[in-house]
């Protein structure tokens, strides 16, 4: 295609609907049906939305491995340690006594037992069946069904007690792998009796933990039942719903803080003694801003690239005190809020978030913040430092350097380190100005600062210059193309997703980077809900597990 | 932008000036930078062994009441020795000559004087403008001290009438130490300071100075002090400030400096809400180099009538400083050097100096804020 | 018997599938008599009280030529030097491995990472995220930890949930405890069963409970069937989990027999969360925390609540500041400068005696309990080590490690083994092989080795009696 048609091609896809002139979305192979273990945010949300009872799990269970870029890849692998099943033993021991208690179980059970200090198996089966297909995402099985009554008759007359005989039945169904994993199901395809393909539920749930990261509602979950979720056009009509819900923030705000590894905010240290004005609201509130930020630009459809740019944000007063400005605002709620040009705060990467995390405790890190412009931002991967390295070399007490350019140099001009650092530390460099709790500073140890940069090869000043060179940088779109993709199916993009990422990023230039399209796009694609036939092979070890455990 | 503009709107000072070098360090906003006081202490000139203060320190009013006892009393007021000394407060309040609180009703006993400084050296500043100490037209005749500097004509009757009580003596005295840890633990009545018209922060020939009462409270570090550049609203009635008293002032390499001016000052401290006028009021700030902190001295005439309000509300501070209410009252009226009444001639206010500590803030003020300038 | 038939099978499943990942030789010949009810540990070990294993990491490892004398051949005497002068009323407890090597195959060294992963699993990771093999401790745990009540416990003084050296794979990580009153919550709360109780009855409801949960897993077969082969591996895990669980219920139902050693600790008052999970802490709290947890892991295992434990002092990034100095241990082995004088650098140093006395306070608590006719820490093998030998420019060769405890007489101690250039895994299939560990190699590529290190090790059968020991 020549170059003057592909414009002409765009400006008419800019004119009318995408649809009509849309090169058609590449057929990929899919990876087979996998499982991915329930996040900790999600179990907390699908506690919330089931039963409307807030549990904090933080830091309780088995942690997920950050893999190719994201937490979500990393529930793709995890496993559950004996520690960690006591866990969720526990959780679920807390969560069902809370829905049986006294305070819930007028609105949470459907029905009252005829005697309260007896098993009634019609009520059980009212309150488990009803449950069940909200926990495991599809109806139960007649067997689960009948098992979870019996199990809660048992309970109930151990106990003398209809209640806790729910309470006994529930925390063993919240601690199944039906419940933990998000599973794959699938069934034969009736297009290609060849292939497989995700079934309804399936579907369902996928669609779900994208779009808002927790279990399908009621409507979706009648979508499911009524195989609405296999045509696109009742495809599109649900997913239009659900992004239209508020819980498509919530489902951004998933994707973003897993983009971002906000995580990692869990285990942020400041030194008070250097840093006393970066309290623990700070942080709280430094990480809710990026968040608050990403999330307003791009639901009011902006260009995604803006958000490196873009001076808008939202402070709240201890906000206010670290970037140094007045707030007008009394209590402790969040205002919108625009930078002036000469307060150089330029995109989200100069925020407090990323400028206070990618630094230590003391003092700011070029080099960290060099290479989680590289990695979160461009995805690009920046190699560990070598082992033998001895960093004193760079840092002796007798040496003129004042300010982290001088110090670095001898990175830059030391071979062994020169490969790395010429892509990290010119890009750190210029964000010098702030200090390792992200507030704005001119000088470091009394010297001038100087903030110039360079993104591979073309030299910019200071977080301005960064932020325009960032915005213009392909890279960064492509990123959060590959990123979405990824957090959507679960899985690391491989050489077989190659060529519906590259589609979905065209729609995303010709949708003029609003990310709000992107998503809606990947939900719509056929590669969201592809899956490849399962793998057979050691297809026994289940089972001689299953032996083993009793 | 929304929000932003609003700010702006609220802004009293100019807006549209050109943005000084230091808006980059959030110093300055709007060519406005402000503080907020922390520490507020009576600057009191001590020597290692209390040469200034030959008589010794003053004696409490309890133990006046005490040793004016008969043993008989002695016994009776203290069930036999039953009641402690602490217990005795209250009731040693009341020995005025009709049973009087003499707090309250100072001139209701004699007294023994109160023991004042007798020392050359003081702190302070020189606001009568002599440096003999003579009665003028602004003042009755005083003695002038001479600053550890070897500056003569200081003006410092406050220092003369507390340097030798003991709750004004540094480390061991509590009369301002309470005042400022309940003022800054509660965050009422925070004073702030406003300086505008800043165009350079370091160095700046002509702005002004602009004292207001906060109606926010602070955020505080691990060791008690405010974090810098919060933001503090100001006290307001039906859309004014409820203070304001505004002073000229020239910053040179970051020590402002102020003119005179009277100014009516917010002030909570010790349970006391008041607002004494402190007459030809005079500021110096030493502003850190980093904008966070600034230390400096409050110079002005403190009116007696406020002063004798404030001892008269001490309440408990009074015995556990060493406080003879009436004597301490009485000084001040002999002491006070300025502002003589122009009826009786005698002078209504005592010269005296403060030590301040503060720490930026932000200050936000109602669009209708209007600046009064008490220069004169 | 179709019972028995399924029960060996079980036992070459559970080799297979759980030590299949580790480069484990499965030692021949095994006799059904070797195995217990459960078939996955070996009941015979010719004595009455069982033998545990414990781990115990510090992060940043020793100051070299400041910690331990330097010796050319493994002899008597482990020759402790200023930073671990705590260590030495332990001399007859431990052996001092030196100079062993951490031969990496061309694989990177993952700094802070590399050293400890390849140490413990005996196989060098292929990236800064990757744990190629089971943990060693696992590994024995999967013989000896049983129907334990815990199959291991693990825990940390630096409030960091990632900070535990025990994992089966990269992606079966348990989180590790940080609060010292969770732990005893967990360890001494209401479920605990005190075995010095006269009083003791079965609680119908916990049967109930139990019965309930294994039915709902069994259910869950039906579930698996549906799913793909990838998936079922790592169910496997799943289900060999549920048992840790299943055991404790269990264990709520059975009477222990009585144990003089085992003395309910006091309770240990809660801590807000925020304190708990401050990273970056100074070390008197570390110090303190870890205290706490030290007591109450010895107390657990005196209780026989675990078989297998693992503590971490400090974190492998050594987050840990000293109180009104800025920098944590990490940074300062990079950019605290040598004191020309001493020949070291004396903050780094400081911090790193910090770990010599944790190890020295953690084997106290072990040493103070009595049990038999000796200590706790006699039934007990405690590994200790660390991820670099030199952090200042992180040397892997030569990490220091120790084996603490006479492992219920099948250790000799009191040695300063000298490891010339033989790889690191042979200290791990040492302590396996003390352990029962039926294993005759382990780890991979140059870290693959056949050689325990028979110097410390006692002829096995014929365990010597338990050596009476003088109160510490």
């Amino acid at each position: 295609m020549s170059m003057k048609l592909t414009r002409l091609i765009s400006v008419c896809c800019a004119a009318l609907a995408l649809t009509a002139c849309e090169d058609p979305e590449p057929k990929l192979k899919g990876a087979p049906p996998d499982m991915r273990r329930l996040t900790e945010t999600q179990y907390e949300n699908v506690i919330s939305d089931v039963f409307g009872i807030d549990v904090d799990v933080a830091g309780r269970f088995d942690p997920l491995r950050r893999t190719s870029g994201l937490v979500a890849v990393g529930a793709r692998e995890a496993r559950i340690t004996p520690t960690g099943f006591e866990r969720f033993y526990n959780a679920a021991k807390t969560v069902s006594e809370r829905v049986t208690d006294a305070e819930h179980r007028a609105t949470l059970i459907p029905c009252t037992p005829a005697d309260a200090a007896k098993a009634d198996d019609a009520c059980a089966r009212a309150f488990m069946t009803q449950t069940g297909r909200l926990l495991f995402r599809r109806p139960l099985t007649t067997a689960e069904a009948d098992y979870f009554v019996k199990a809660a008759g048992e309970a109930a007359g151990a106990n003398g007690d209809f209640y806790r005989g729910l309470t006994t039945s529930l925390a063993s169904m919240l601690v199944t792998p039906q419940f933990l994993f998000v599973a794959d199901t699938t069934e034969a395809d009736p297009a290609d009796k060849s292939a497989e393909r995700l079934d309804a539920y399936a579907r369902a749930s996928r669609l779900s933990f994208f779009l808002w990261n927790t279990t399908p509602d009621e409507t979706l979950m009648a979508a499911a039942e009524k195989g609405e979720l296999n045509d696109s056009a009742s495809l599109a009509r649900h997913v239009d719903r659900m992004m239209a819900s508020p819980r498509a923030e919530v489902g951004m705000r998933a994707f973003f803080n897993d983009f971002l590894a906000l995580e990692d905010f869990d285990t942020l240290e400041k030194d008070p003694l250097i840093y006393p004005t970066f309290t623990l609201e700070v942080a709280e509130n430094a990480r809710e801003q990026i968040v608050k930020t990403i999330i307003d630009h791009v639901s009011r459809g902006e260009d995604y690239r803006d958000i490196f740019t873009t001076r808008k944000t939202f402070l709240t007063r201890a906000l206010a005190r670290v970037y140094r400005v007045p707030i007008d605002r009394t209590d402790n709620g969040w205002i919108s809020y625009e930078f002036a040009a000469d307060q150089n705060r330029y995109g989200i990467q100069s925020q407090i978030a990323l400028m206070a995390l990618y630094a230590y405790p003391g003092r700011s890190s070029a080099v960290r913040r060099g290479r989680a412009v590289r990695e979160l931002l461009m995805c690009q991967k920046v190699p560990d430092p070598p082992g033998d390295v001895d960093f004193s070399l760079f840092t002796d007490p007798n040496s003129p350097s004042k300010t982290a350019r001088e110090r670095l140099t001898a990175h830059i001009n030391a071979p062994a380190c020169a490969g790395c650092h010429k892509i990290t530390d010119p890009i750190g460099l210029s964000f010098e100005n702030f200090d390792g709790a992200g507030q704005y500073r001119l000088t470091e140890n009394e010297a001038h600062i100087d903030s110039g940069g360079d993104l591979n090869g073309a030299p910019y000043t200071g977080p301005e210059g960064l932020a325009q060179a960032l915005r213009n940088d392909p890279a960064t779109a492509s990123c959060v193309v590959n990123r979405l993709y990824s957090y959507a199916v679960g899985r690391s993009v491989e050489q077989d997703d190659t060529a519906v990422v590259n589609f979905l990023d065209k729609g995303f230039a010709a949708s003029k980077y609003k990310f709000v399209e992107l998503m809606r796009k990947v939900a719509l694609s056929d590669a969201f809900f592809t899956v490849s036939k399962p793998n057979t092979t050691a297809a026994a070890s289940g089972e001689m597990a299953v032996a083993t455990a009793h | 932008m929304r929000v932003r503009s609003q700010v702006l709107s609220f802004a009293s000072a100019v807006v549209l000036a050109a943005p000084c070098f230091a808006a980059e360090t959030g110093i300055v906003h709007d060519r406005r930078m402000g503080f907020v006081v922390k520490d507020w202490f009576t600057a009191v000139y001590e020597t290692k062994f209390m040469d200034e203060c030959p008589e010794g320190v003053s004696i409490a009013n309890d133990e006046v009441w005490w040793r004016r006892l008969s043993r008989a009393d002695k016994d009776e007021q203290t069930g036999n020795g039953m009641i402690q000394a602490l217990n005795r407060v209250g009731v040693s309040f009341l020995r005025g000559r009709n049973g009087e609180h003499v707090c309250l009703e100072p001139d209701s006993v004699d007294d023994p004087p109160q023991r004042i400084v007798e020392g050359k050296l003081s702190f302070g500043v020189n606001l009568d403008g002599d440096a003999d100490g003579k009665a003028s037209a602004k003042s009755c005749a005083h003695e002038n001290f001479t600053h550890p500097d070897g500056t003569t004509g200081i003006d410092n009757q406050m220092y003369r009438l507390v340097g030798c009580t003991y709750g004004w003596r540094k480390d061991v005295g509590t009369v301002d130490m309470n005042a400022n840890e309940m003022r800054n633990t509660s965050g009422l009545g925070l004073i702030l300071i406003d300086v505008s018209e800043v165009d350079n922060p370091r160095n700046d020939d002509d702005v002004t100075v602009t004292f207001y009462r906060s109606v926010d409270q602070w955020v505080q570090d691990s060791k008690g002090a405010p974090l810098p550049f919060q933001t503090f609203n100001i006290d307001v009635v039906d859309g004014k400030p409820r203070y304001g008293d505004s002073i000229k002032g020239a910053i040179k390499d970051g020590v402002l400096t102020t003119k005179n001016g009277d100014v009516r000052l917010p002030w909570y401290g010790n349970y006391v809400f008041m607002h004494p006028v402190i007459r030809d009021l005079t500021l110096r700030l030493d502003i850190d180099p980093s904008g966070e902190r600034a230390t400096g001295m409050v110079a002005g005439y403190y009116d007696v009538e406020a002063f004798t309000y404030y001892i008269g509300s001490l309440g408990a501070v009074v015995p556990v400083n060493g406080i003879n209410c009436s004597s301490l009252i009485k000084a001040a009226r002999e002491l006070a050097d300025g502002y003589p009444d122009p009826k009786t001639g005698k002078c209504t206010a005592l010269s005296s100096a403060f030590d301040l500590l503060a720490y930026a803030a932000y200050i936000r003020l109602p669009a209708a804020a209007a600046t009064k300038t008490a220069e004169r | 018997m179709t019972v028995l038939l399924t029960k060996v099978r079980e036992r070459r499943s559970v080799l297979k599938g759980v030590l299949g990942g580790s480069a484990v030789t499965v030692a021949l010949p095994f006799l059904d008599g070797d195995l217990n009810v459960n078939g996955t540990a070996l009941a015979a070990t010719g004595a009455a009280l069982p033998v545990r294993f414990g781990t115990f990491y510090w992060g940043m490892g020793h100051t070299p030529g400041h910690a331990i004398t330097e010796k050319s051949e493994t002899s008597k005497g482990i020759g402790f030097l200023a930073e671990t002068e705590a260590l030495k009323p332990f001399e007859d407890d431990l052996n001092f491995f030196g100079a062993y090597a951490m031969p990496l195959d061309g694989r990177s060294n993952y700094t802070h990472y590399t050293g400890w992963v390849a140490s413990r699993t005996g196989t060098a990771p292929a990236h800064n995220n990757d744990i190629p093999a089971p943990t060693f401790d696992l590994l024995i745990a999967d013989a000896i930890a049983g129907n334990s009540r815990f199959f291991t416990l693990n825990a940390n003084a630096v409030g960091m949930p990632r900070a535990n050296y025990s994992a089966r794979s990269t992606a079966s990580r348990a989180a590790a405890e940080i609060s010292a009153a969770a732990l005893y919550q967990r360890l001494f709360g209401p479920e605990f069963v005190d075995p010095n109780n006269s009083e003791f009855k079965p609680d119908p409801r916990v049967m109930v409970q139990k019965s309930v949960l294994s039915g709902a897993i069994e259910q869950s077969r039906d579930y698996i069937k549906t799913l793909g082969a990838a998936d079922k591996s790592r169910l496997d895990e799943y289900f060999t989990s549920v048992r840790q669980v299943e055991n404790q219920l269990a264990l709520q139902l059975q009477k222990p027999p009585p144990n003089d050693a085992c003395l309910v600790p006091p309770a240990v008052t809660e801590k807000p969360m925020e304190e708990v999970k401050r990273i970056a802490r100074d070390m008197d709290e570390v110090i303190e925390t870890h205290g706490v947890m030290a007591k109450l892991f010895a107390m657990a295992v005196a209780c026989n609540q675990t078989k297998v434990f693992n503590m971490a002092f400090t974190d492998d990034f050594a987050n840990v500041r000293r109180v009104g100095e800025t920098y944590t241990h990490h940074l300062l082995t990079h950019e605290e400068p040598l004191d020309q004088k001493l020949g070291y650098q004396p903050l780094t140093f400081w911090f790193n005696k910090c770990g010599s006395d944790g190890f020295a306070a953690f084997l106290k608590e072990f040493k103070s309990i009595r049990e038999g006719d000796g200590t706790l820490l006699d039934n007990c093998l405690i590994h200790a080590g660390s991820e670099t030998n030199y952090a200042r420019v992180h040397t892997i060769d030569g990490v220091p490690f120790w084996l603490a405890g006479k492992a219920g007489g099948r250790m000799k101690t009191g040695y300063h083994v000298v490891g010339g250039a033989d790889p690191v895994t042979r200290i791990g299939l040492t302590a396996m092989t003390a352990m029962g560990v039926p294993v005759e190699s382990w780890g991979t590529k140059s870290l693959k080795t056949t050689k325990p290190i028979t110097e410390v090790l006692n002829d096995r059968a014929t365990p010597p009696p338990v050596k009476t020991e003088s109160q510490g």
